[in-house]
């Protein structure tokens, strides 16, 4: 399936929650919308989901030859923010009923729970009331509601919350076994960790707005405030000498006569070098990429500093 | 017009508030509670019994089969003595300025019926005084009989037990809506609060899981009827056994209960979907006003129940054509007039379409009460959504 939202934008009273967006997906990627609280991911979400409609825009959906202006229920797996079952029903009749809420058959049903039950750990628990659980396994019974159908397209919100960091790695298994599947995966989350591992496209925002996206190496191209350079030379050399080069925004001293650069804007490696020979002859010359939490850091400082800050 | 979903929806909700053991066990415990009474009241009924009572000489009382009355030649000290010691009497009675007192030796409930007893033995002396015989004192103690000829041959009488019928259909009809009320109310909300709700919607429409859960609470809501019903059948029955009286539920006129059961299915579908509408529009039921307004449903009881005794007039007519009240009204003016063939069914038809109305109208307050996010609706937003047609 495919995906393809155009311009999207959405406003709750006086407040724009969604301005502008737009983005793709390809069957079988995982795609990760980030941003902090507010940022509008999950306003994107219900707007996916059909809970609410984009008060302009468009989404688009294609599927086996065959094009939709939303996204069919049939085709969908959702993992809500605000998530919560029946407390007082066993784990399998939870699941039984969304299961059958979803056209499939007892028998398919049951089949399908037995596997994902048995990929969490949970098939000895199965006829436990869903109250009897910690909020881990919950959250657990609740991700495999949203896949027990096999659906095309699975939206997760935030599927990492409330989890310890081993089922945190239970959930990267199971979404890339959904990849594996042939599912098409949108998640948010804000564990970039976990991201970095998974996602093949993300959309990094901020107040509504589309700040960054691509695949990691892309945002990574296109996060050049945090271009950094992991330079040594044979002969000694000051901080306060690289401090006054117009290339260089940020010196941090390593060991000896070893430094990490952070390149000033728009200035291109080339320049750089160009500045720095006349000081000494250079013995390494190393390009330093960030991870996802810091360009994410760096993105956010940029569109809110208070937030970041 | 009901998918898949919706019937899925329904039959979850129904079996969420329906347990077949404790169903079972709750009848059991019923019929016991209801024969340990019986058993209670046949072993400590006082009336089976027969007592000796020492009356004074002079009073001529005829026995009775529970009281013997005696006439003892001792006297009175000596009567009471034997009452305290060997248990000879049960009651002593004396005379003491034309006044009767009855010495026993404890609060009873068979001295009621002697004080029975006594008094019309005195009213029958009185008469004689007054030159009075049996016959006329008889008379004189039988109220007037007063009694109406109704010339309108549809009319089929006042305390028959057509009455019976249709008083019995208006309280089914109440516990059938105050099980909806309780249900319906629990069912939204707390799966609002349990944060189910963004899941199911992303499955269902907005539309099949209202239809659900009306159905689905409209069938408890029936099955409460039915449990209530059977209920008073039987009471009637023990009743009727204890009192050695045959069981007769000729009275039962099937037709109108037949009736009855289209009228009650669709009335409880119609209240159900107005209190789903109102339950989707609450976001705290702890701090919402709303909910009281979902007792409007009773007002249709509480209207035909003040014109039961005018079941030919204006007002039962009125009441049993239109769509919100003739759910109520229109079984218990069957019950008490010959009503010709079209009423109902044109009453039915009113109701049917009403129903479909006020079904879409509780999706589509869902709809968009659901994308409020925790902010509850105004009554003019909900009116608003009301007569809109969005319904995705």
């Amino acid at each position: 399936m495919q995906l393809i939202v155009t311009a999207i934008s959405k406003a709750y009273a006086s407040v724009q929650a969604v301005k502008h967006v737009s983005f793709q997906i390809n069957s079988g990627e995982i795609f990760a919308l980030l941003g902090p609280n507010g940022a509008g991911k999950s306003s994107i979400i219900r707007m996916l989901v059909g809970m609410t409609q984009p008060d302009s825009g468009s989404i688009m959906v294609s599927y086996q030859q065959q094009h939709f202006d939303h996204v069919p229920r049939r085709l969908l797996g959702y993992l809500p923010e605000d998530r919560g079952l029946y407390p007082d029903k066993s784990i399998e009749k939870n699941l039984l009923y969304l299961a059958r809420l979803h056209g499939l058959s007892k028998a398919s049903a049951m089949q399908e729970m037995a596997h994902w039950l048995a990929v969490f750990d949970l098939t000895e628990r199965r006829h436990d009331e869903l109250k009897q659980l910690s909020k881990g396994n919950q959250q657990k019974v609740q991700l495999i509601a949203a896949v027990l159908h096999q659906p095309a397209l699975v939206i997760l919100d935030e599927p990492f919350s409330g989890l310890d960091p081993i089922n945190q790695e239970k959930v990267v298994l199971f979404l890339q076994q959904l990849k594996a599947k042939g599912m098409t995966v949108i998640l948010s989350a804000h564990q970039m960790a976990m991201v970095e591992k998974l996602a093949d496209h993300m959309l990094l925002m901020a107040q509504g707005q589309v700040v960054l996206a691509g695949t990691l190496q892309q945002i990574q191209q296109q996060s050049q405030p945090l271009r950094q350079m992991k330079v040594g030379f044979n002969s000694s050399v000051t901080v306060s000498q690289l401090q006054q080069l117009p290339a260089i925004n940020g010196v941090e001293p390593l060991q000896a006569n070893h430094f990490m650069l952070t390149l000033a804007d728009e200035v291109g490696v080339a320049d750089c070098l160009k500045q720095l020979m006349p000081l000494a002859e250079l013995t390494q010359v190393e390009m330093q990429t960030a991870d996802l939490h810091q360009l994410y850091l760096a993105a956010m400082t940029k569109q809110q500093p208070e937030v970041a800050a | 017009m009901i998918s898949r979903q919706s019937l899925i929806v329904a039959h979850w909700e129904f079996l969420r508030f329906f347990k077949w053991k404790q169903q079972l066990i709750s009848y059991l415990l019923m019929i016991c509670v209801m024969g340990a009474i019986a058993l209670w009241s046949y072993f400590t009924d006082e009336s089976r019994q027969t007592y000796r009572i020492a009356v004074p000489v002079e009073l001529t009382l005829a026995n009775t089969e529970q009281f013997q009355f005696q006439r003892p030649s001792i006297n009175v000290a000596d009567q009471l003595a034997q009452m305290r010691t060997d248990d000879s009497w049960h009651a002593v009675v004396t005379e003491d300025q034309g006044q009767l007192i009855v010495h026993t030796l404890t609060g009873k409930k068979w001295l009621t019926q002697l004080e029975s007893v006594l008094q019309q033995h005195y009213r029958q002396q009185t008469a004689e005084k007054m030159g009075l015989n049996a016959e006329q004192l008889n008379q004189l103690e039988q109220p007037v009989t007063i009694s109406t000829r109704y010339l309108d041959e549809s009319y089929k009488g006042k305390d028959t037990p057509e009455k019976m019928i249709a008083m019995g259909a208006l309280i089914l009809l109440f516990v059938g809506l105050t099980t909806a009320f309780g249900q319906v109310l629990t069912s939204i909300t707390g799966e609002k609060q349990q944060r189910v709700t963004e899941q199911l919607t992303a499955i269902v429409t907005p539309q099949q899981w209202m239809d659900g859960k009306v159905l689905g609470h409209s069938f408890s809501a029936l099955k409460a009827m039915l449990t209530s019903g059977l209920v008073m059948l039987l009471v009637y029955t023990v009743v009727s056994v204890f009192a050695k009286k045959a069981v007769d539920l000729s009275w039962l006129n099937i037709s109108v209960v037949l009736w009855l059961i289209p009228f009650a299915l669709l009335g409880i579908v119609l209240c159900a979907s107005f209190m789903g509408a109102i339950a989707a529009s609450i976001d705290d039921p702890n701090n919402s006003g709303k909910s009281a307004v979902m007792m409007i449903t009773w007002l249709p009881m509480v209207f035909t129940f003040l014109v039961i005794d005018s079941p030919a007039g204006w007002g039962m007519t009125l009441l049993s054509f239109i769509p919100l009240t003739s759910f109520a009204a229109m079984p218990v003016k069957m019950a008490m007039v010959t009503v010709p063939w079209w009423q109902p069914v044109l009453s039915v038809l009113l109701l049917l379409a009403t129903v479909y109305w006020m079904r879409r109208v509780a999706g589509r307050v869902f709809l968009r009460g659901m994308q409020m996010y925790g902010k509850e609706p105004s009554w003019g937003e909900i009116v608003r959504w009301a007569l809109s047609n969005k319904t995705e």
